[in-house]
């Protein structure tokens, strides 16, 4: 084994076809996005050096403010959802007296391999002010409450957002039941011996050891909710007007309908800077010596 | 020895690897470049042009496999094979002019014209003899269609300036009690009390696409502002025109009224024409070319009508004034392509024989270019009518505004047919788009 990976150089030939492919599909494309971004650029003529302008007029768009308000919105609805939720539903069925475990665990992943635009329409009509599920069971229970999911100012984000959770909450239900599983029993067998009670145990314990699983799965769900486009584009076109955008969307819409490609490159470098700063955030914050006992 | 054998075959493995990646990308998939003529050793020399065209419903193949037809008489050397128009806001095409790799031919507006302008991907047409012929042969009227914002041509265009009108069901309305045509801003409100007092939708619009947002709001403000949109894309106009912030509270108040159901800015276009065909709406706002769909799903039972006014002398002043744009599109002829006198020929022909299906088979007549064949096809009733009445009779159409100008009318006008919006909210996006555009 160890002369096999003494063999740098077949080993450095092996990587070399993919780690090529990588650098023209990903690389090359992330350099050039930001090396365009201080460029006036319709994407096809000649670019036009600007320096900093592109960066000064993102922090002047009046898209900005909604765009930054509905990233964090989605981003708090999925950690909600898809980490709490998760978390919950992962300590239960670790439980091994639960009946129907597998088939839970099962059950939770299906929405996941759905196609996101049939998940998007399916909401779409569950969503409907006047026919769809929701207002109607309202009705069917006599509360008048009637709500227009999606074109209220205040609740369309957060059901736009709720589609994303609900699609891909068994994707962060699998990382977190994997992270309780991984945890010796002797933990927690020790803890019951000692008469602390299940949830107590699962509190003190299984928590705290499984800081490293909850510090990846809040990365993916803040930066899915800081760039979120997917749901708002199928479902709302980001409306009505822009009620629904994200930064993702600004990017869009400067692109593909404005030909302000430059532009569009510089929120691009915001929006990965954004998630850097989030990532370095989060990884402050679960620090795992702060967790360790 | 073994070894060392095995070691040069993966050494070797992985070299052929890398080397056919590489050579993956130099050799297209589908083994063609489109520019390049194909049979030059055959005596004959068939030109091959690659057009991007529309080709999805009936309403554009029958006219496109028409004008191929009559192509193949007049230029029999030329071949033309089809890449599919598809409506992606222009996004392929760019894509071919990125490559290197654009159609001869292609259609496209005046969007997409000054990209391609800028990028040197599109031939000025200006000094083509078809073009001479062309202005010759224009319908009166249709000359922005034509020539572009800066005085060059780029595309031959093919169908006249279309506009939108308000589809009624004739039925609902005389059972609602309602009077047509609605000529006042007032006179729809009580309409829309009528038909809510029946379980009816007064206006059916398929609001998830802006543009259609824009047109109602367009036909409102037309009726203040004559000069339509022209007016606000000129240098120096950094706030609303009051024609415009009236048009504005016009459609406030009639959302509040009640004219849009709950859920009209996320109603595509089938959901919104099946309210209306199924007669659960009352009216449905559409452009003129809906006529025939509206003739085939509900035969006598429907006409249309003017935009209201604020009051009857100026519905009836402004009444031929309509909101169609008119901007320059068609067919343009790739700066790279390699056949430039058959492409400018074949692409001028292809517009002049869509144009002549519409109308001589459709019996459309809004189509940019006079056609000496008589319509063989009765038009429908509503048709006949915009012949008779209208088209005669129109005084002017709107003008255009930039794209980014264009966009922030498409968001805001959308806002305003929701719940929370206010009409002020509109002016004071429209006059901050307008500032940072307009500015001398």
């Amino acid at each position: 084994m160890r002369k096999y990976f003494n063999n740098k150089l077949a080993i450095a030939l092996f990587a070399l076809p993919s780690l090529f492919i990588y650098s023209i599909v990903v690389a090359y494309p992330i350099l050039q996005t930001f090396y365009r971004s201080f460029f006036e650029w319709d994407g096809l003529g000649e670019a036009d050096f600007n320096g900093l302008q592109n960066y000064l007029m993102f922090f002047k768009d009046p898209l900005l403010g909604t765009s930054l308000k509905n990233g964090f919105i989605f981003a708090a609805v999925l950690v909600v959802f898809q980490i709490g939720l998760g978390t919950i539903l992962a300590l239960v069925c670790s439980d091994p007296k639960v009946k129907g475990r597998k088939l839970l665990k099962t059950g939770y992943f299906i929405p996941v391999v759905l196609s996101v635009t049939v998940v998007c329409q399916l909401w779409a009509a569950i969503y409907d002010p006047t026919n769809g599920l929701i207002n109607k069971l309202f009705q069917m229970v006599g509360i008048s409450y009637q709500q227009n999911w999606m074109t209220s100012p205040y609740a369309s984000i957060i059901a736009i957002a709720f589609v994303n959770a609900w699609q891909y909450m068994g994707y962060q239900f699998s990382l977190l039941y994997a992270g309780v599983k991984s945890i010796p029993e002797q933990y927690l067998e020790a803890a019951t011996i000692d008469g602390c009670g299940k949830w107590t145990a699962h509190w003190k314990i299984t928590l705290p050891m499984m800081v490293e699983t909850f510090k990846f799965c809040f990365i993916i769900a803040i930066t899915s909710g800081i760039g979120a486009f997917v749901q708002m584009l199928i479902m709302t076109s980001g409306g009505p007007g822009t009620s629904n955008y994200t930064l993702t969307y600004m990017i869009y819409r400067y692109a593909f309908t404005e030909s302000e490609y430059g532009y569009a490159c510089a929120i691009s470098v915001m929006l990965v800077i954004i998630s850097l700063l989030a990532t370095l955030i989060i990884n402050r914050a679960f620090d795992r010596e702060k967790f360790s006992h | 020895m073994r070894k060392k054998m095995t070691r040069s075959l993966s050494i070797l493995l992985a070299l052929i690897l890398t080397m056919s990646l590489a050579a993956c990308g130099s050799s297209g998939s589908n083994g063609e470049k489109p520019n390049e003529t194909k049979g030059d050793e055959a005596a004959n020399q068939t030109v091959k042009l690659r057009i991007y065209a529309r080709y999805f419903d009936d309403d554009t193949k029958k006219p496109y496999d028409y004008a191929v037809a009559e192509l193949k008489k007049e230029m029999p050397n030329v071949e033309l094979e089809l890449d599919p128009y598809v409506q992606d806001g222009g996004q392929k095409l760019k894509t071919y002019a990125a490559t290197g790799n654009m159609p001869d031919i292609f259609d496209a507006g005046w969007n997409d014209f000054q990209v391609f302008k800028n990028s040197k991907n599109i031939l000025e047409l200006d000094n083509e003899a078809e073009t001479a012929a062309f202005k010759k042969d224009l319908n009166p009227g249709n000359e922005a269609k034509l020539i572009s914002p800066d005085g060059h041509v780029y595309g031959y265009p093919y169908s006249g300036i279309e506009f939108q009108v308000l589809y009624y069901n004739k039925k609902v309305f005389e059972e609602a009690g309602v009077q047509v045509p609605i000529k006042t801003i007032d006179e729809w409100k009580e309409a829309i009390q009528k038909f809510k007092a029946k379980g009816i939708i007064p206006l059916s619009i398929f609001a998830k696409e802006k543009w259609i947002s824009n047109s109602l709001y367009k036909g409102l403000a037309m009726k203040e502002e004559p000069k339509g949109y022209g007016v606000i894309n000129e240098p120096g106009v950094t706030q609303l025109p009051d024609a415009f912030k009236t048009a504005a509270e016009q459609v406030k108040e009639l959302q509040e009224a009640g004219l849009f159901d709950a859920n009209a800015t996320n109603t595509n276009y089938d959901q919104a024409s099946a309210l209306f065909y199924q007669g659960k709406a009352a009216m449905f706002i559409n452009g003129q070319w809906e006529i025939y769909s509206a003739q085939k799903n509900m035969g006598d039972n429907v006409d249309w009508m003017y935009f209201p006014a604020k009051d009857e002398a100026t519905y009836e002043n402004t009444k031929f004034y309509l909101n169609g744009t008119g901007e320059s599109s068609g067919y343009a002829v790739s700066a790279t392509t390699k056949h430039k006198a058959e492409a400018v020929k074949a692409a001028a022909f292809i517009a002049r024989k869509y144009a002549e299906y519409k109308y001589t088979q459709l019996g459309n007549p809004i189509v940019s270019i006079k056609v000496d064949k008589p319509a063989t096809a009765e038009a429908p009733a509503m048709m006949q009518r915009l012949i008779t009445e209208t088209l005669p009779n129109i005084k002017g159409f709107s003008g255009i505004v930039s794209p980014k100008i264009g966009n922030v009318i498409d968001d805001n006008t959308q806002n305003l047919l929701v719940k929370g919006f206010s009409s002020d909210q509109f002016v004071k996006n429209l006059n901050r788009i307008l500032e940072q555009e307009n500015k001398k």
